[in-house]
């Protein structure tokens, strides 16, 4: 009987859900065509099933993902940085919440590439957006095992586990890069990479200066039931061109409006242990009296963990992504093209 | 398999070793049991708590905890080889 790889793919959970592109032989070498290094040589091992990742594991699966050959450099660079120890991917493949490896790409070739930052940039609808990161989560299933019901105990995951792969809108940004403002120079290809969930949208049609503005944008930054409000974690802003050019116009860098904000996403513990994560041993853990309701919480306590990034297309509206525990740290850094 | 299809299995070279579980203890009396506290809140207590009970009421001869660096972080392997080396008896406890 003829087999029907669409299928048979489909009924052995080598695949997210969605149809793969066939992995012959014939593909794999286009692939690989995507770069210079050896297709033997070894990327790593995914946890928690640590199966081994090389370079042509990970074409395979970036080609099964529907990636062209010229992506395969960004999906190289992000499973390698993902792998670095202190973002514990292995912590995230087993949790019951349901973040997941957000890549911020910044650099000409995410623009070479067509990675897109504008209107959409969460997706559907961008190749490169989607299948870059449809081929990171591919391997973090076939060679992590990260599977619900079997190493992962994810509670409901969540539509960033599909893919979670963007850039910054740079023509309409009003500021410097993510990347540039952690060093890297302005011509650098990097990825910056932390552990979150989908994004929240906060619209704000209304604010004509950027405290209120701001003041909006820290609320929703901070929730009962979030973790950020309880451990040292990331979390990601993206303000539309729109928004941030409100806080450029009024001389407001970068580094000022991540000050600002990390100072106005606060709630009082009296309104946050009505509900949701609060324990007095949590409250305790951040040397805060568990009793006293006017004590103040931050739900940034590092700045440096707020990435604040401006993307999306016109439009008032700051979409906000909530990060996981204290046991993973974000990472960053340049990439091979 | 894939080996006899036109195309590739993307989890070739998976290693296919299985490993055998240890045969089930019939009863607790006089064996070492060994839990893992996995540091959320509480875990002590209520691990404290089934240790007592199970030395009271099993007769286990002592149970061993181990606690984790952190509960989103594995047990380290020397942690694991130690537990094996103690105990007859070993739970993935949890706390929170």
């Amino acid at each position: 009987m003829k087999v029907d790889e669409f299928e048979f793919f489909l009924e052995k959970d080598w695949s997210d859900g969605f149809p793969v592109v066939t992995p012959t032989e014939e593909r794999v070498q286009w692939m690989l065509t995507g770069t210079r290094r050896n297709s033997d040589e070894v990327v790593g091992n995914i946890p928690p099933a640590g199966e081994l990742a090389t370079v042509r594991t990970v074409a395979i699966h970036a080609l099964m993902a529907g990636c062209k050959p010229e992506y395969l450099p960004v999906v190289l660079g992000g499973i390698s940085l993902m792998l670095r120890e202190e973002l514990n991917l292995g912590g995230v493949q087993c949790t019951m919440h349901g973040v997941a490896p957000l890549m911020i790409v910044n650099g000409p070739y995410a623009d070479k590439i067509g990675l897109r930052g504008g209107n959409g940039c969460f997706g559907p609808g961008f190749r490169a957006n989607a299948t870059i990161g449809r081929a990171i989560r591919l391997m973090l299933m076939n060679l992590g095992g990260g599977l619900a019901g079997i190493a992962s105990a994810t509670v409901f995951a969540s539509p960033i586990r599909y893919t979670a792969c963007l850039t910054e809108h740079v023509a309409q940004s009003p500021w410097e890069s993510l990347a540039a403002s952690r060093g890297h120079a302005p011509g650098a290809n990097v990825i910056t990479c932390a552990m979150v969930e989908s994004p929240r949208l906060h619209f704000d049609d209304v604010s004509t200066e950027p405290e209120r503005l701001l003041t909006g944008i820290g609320d929703a930054m901070t929730a009962p039931g979030s973790w950020n409000m309880w451990f040292n974690s990331d979390m990601v802003v993206a303000m539309s061109p729109q928004h941030a050019k409100l806080c450029a116009g009024s001389g407001m860098t970068r580094a000022k409006a991540v000050e600002r904000l990390v100072d106005l996403a606060v709630r009082k513990q009296g309104q946050l242990r009505r509900g949701g994560n609060w324990r007095p041993e949590r409250a305790r853990a951040m040397g805060i009296d568990p009793d006293d309701d006017e004590s103040l919480i931050r739900a940034v306590k590092d700045p440096q963990r707020l990435h604040l990034i401006v993307a999306g297309g016109l439009g008032p509206v700051t979409a906000v992504c909530h990060g996981w525990n204290e046991s993973s740290h974000f990472v960053h850094g340049t990439y091979e093209v | 398999m894939a080996r006899d299809l036109p195309f590739i299995d993307p989890t070739a070279g998976r290693s296919r070793s299985r490993i055998a579980l240890a045969p089930r203890p019939i009863d607790l009396a006089g064996k070492v049991v060994g839990m893992i506290d996995n540091t959320k809140e509480q875990a002590d207590v209520i691990l404290k708590t089934v240790a007592e009970v199970l030395e009271s009421r099993y007769g286990v001869a002592r149970v061993i905890i181990h606690r984790k660096e952190h509960y989103s972080k594995l047990a380290p392997h020397a942690m694991i080889d130690e537990l094996a080396k103690e105990v007859q008896v070993a739970v993935a406890a949890l706390g929170g």
